[in-house]
Parts: C-alpha cells; structure tokens; sequence
C-alpha cells in the first residue's frame, strides 16, 4: 500500500488542478449565459411565420432588458406571469405610458382601449389566432422580461438578424 | 415594513432557494422586482398566494370598502406591514410570482437586533 502513495499523489493534484478549472470553466459559461448572450430553443405556434412550431434555435442577448433598451416590436424572452418556470417568446407591442387598441380574441368580444402601466409591457405572439399573451394575462411587468431576440441560427441557410 | 424592518439600515439575509422551488408561504417576508420600476427591489409580506380569495380594505379600518380579489394563478398578493405608508399589491395588484427574488430569513444589522424570521 505504502508503495502505491507517491505514485497517486500527482494524480490527485492533478485531477484536483482539472476540477478546478473544469469549475472556473462553468463559472464563466453561467455568467456569459446570465449576462451577456444565451442560446435558447423556441417550441410552440404562437410566433407563427416569424419561427416555426418545431424549434427554431435564437440567440438571446441579455444586456438590452437590462438597460431598459427595449423598444416596440423587438422579440423578447420573458417569464410568464401565470407560470414562473415557463419562459416565453412574444413581440413587445407597447411600451409604458402608450395607448393600444387591442381587437377581440374571439368573434364576441369587444375592442378594448388600454393604458399600458408605468413599469409594463404589453406582448403580443404573431400568430394572433393561437398565442396566450398580454391580450389574456394583461402589461406583463419589465422585471419579469429576461432578453430580446437578435439572431436565429437554427434552421439553417441564412441566418436572421432581429 | 415598520414596525418589523427599521425604515432605513437593516441588513438582511435572503436565501434564494425558497423562491425557486416555490416554497415561499402565507406569512413569509419576501424581496422582490417592483412592478412599477425594474430597478427597485421591495421587501413585503406575502399575505396570500394563487387560488386565495382576500379581502382587501383600501384604506385601512374602512371596513366598509372592503373589496375581494381572487389571486390569479402565477401571482401572489404583496404587503407591507405598515398600512398607512406602503405601496403594494393594495396599489399595484396582484404581483406574478418570477419577480420574487428571495425570502428574508435573518436580520443582521444592527448588530443588536439579530432575528430569525
């Protein structure tokens, strides 16, 4: 046994020394993820023909939800406001402060005239038939907006700046 | 949050894990994104969460104003404990649940007054 030890204490340094930098690895990889730009899948119809049902792959920059550089009509990830684990893709229809007139979801409703709030946004799917958003969860506060679309790398032949 | 926070100056302690796995309860003080400004934290007590009915009194002591919301689903109702001087859910509405940050467990500063919520 006693004869096994100098030759198992280089591994050990070694496997210690690429631990930690397999973790230093990991550290940068989460704050480039949660800061900077973030690769994400999106699954669903409701941003029908802007990305397909099926998974287009988006990049997603951070940094404009953070310094509140959003405008209208930019495509933005957010949390859903009636399920914290869900995260959604809609288009930002209306800023705070703006007027919107937003038509009925189905043939008996009325048209409503709403105020988007101070601190809100309202978001909007394309694929107006078969999309939950503001139209039926309400402005979607800013907080909960985690960053805007710039750039489609999957399916490829042309990638699609936003 | 007086009299249970002082106005300014107290430290706390939050632990986010509570937050993430959905643990937070009726009761717990928690910090969250302001609805109203993304740049401000506010730190208020969860008073109910989705699928409770409250009623909520507008002023405080007008009973007779009392009106009831049900939570929607995803959302929890914020208040501080101080009637007269909060801004809340009595303000806003209902606040959804991803804007909590995390749940306040200890109060470290001043150093006198340590307390465990």
């Amino acid at each position: 046994m006693s004869q096994w030890f100098p030759k198992l204490k280089p591994l050990g340094r070694e496997v210690w020394e690429r631990s930690v930098l397999l973790t230093q690895f990991l550290c940068c990889i989460h704050i480039i993820k949660e800061h900077v730009v973030e690769i994400h899948q999106v699954m669903g119809p409701s941003m029908l023909p802007t990305f397909s049902a099926v998974g287009d792959v988006l990049l997603v920059e951070r940094l404009s939800t953070k310094f509140q550089r959003i405008k209208q009509g930019d495509v933005v990830m957010a949390l859903s406001p009636e399920n914290p684990r869900l995260i959604v893709c809609k288009r930002v229809l209306g800023l705070e402060g703006e007027n919107l007139v937003v038509m009925p979801t189905h043939g008996s409703g009325r048209v409503q005239h709403i105020k988007v709030p101070k601190g809100h946004v309202w978001l909007q799917g394309d694929n107006l038939s078969n999309s939950t958003d503001s139209r039926h969860y309400g402005p979607v506060p800013y907080g909960l907006l985690r960053g805007k679309v710039f750039l489609r790398v999957w399916p490829p032949g042309g990638w699609t700046r936003f | 949050m007086f009299p249970t926070l002082n106005a300014t100056g107290d430290l706390l302690f939050l632990e986010r894990f509570s937050v993430r796995f959905q643990k937070v309860n009726v009761g717990d003080i928690v910090v969250a994104c302001s609805p109203e400004n993304p740049r401000v934290l506010i730190c208020k007590r969860v008073l109910a969460v989705e699928g409770d009915s409250i009623s909520v009194l507008p002023e405080p002591y007008a009973q007779d104003a009392a009106k009831n919301v049900l939570i929607p689903k995803g959302h929890v109702w914020l208040q501080g404990d101080d009637p007269y001087k909060s801004r809340d859910s009595r303000h806003y509405g209902p606040v959804p649940y991803a804007l909590l940050q995390g749940k306040v467990q200890l109060r470290i500063w001043p150093p006198h007054s340590w307390k465990k919520f």
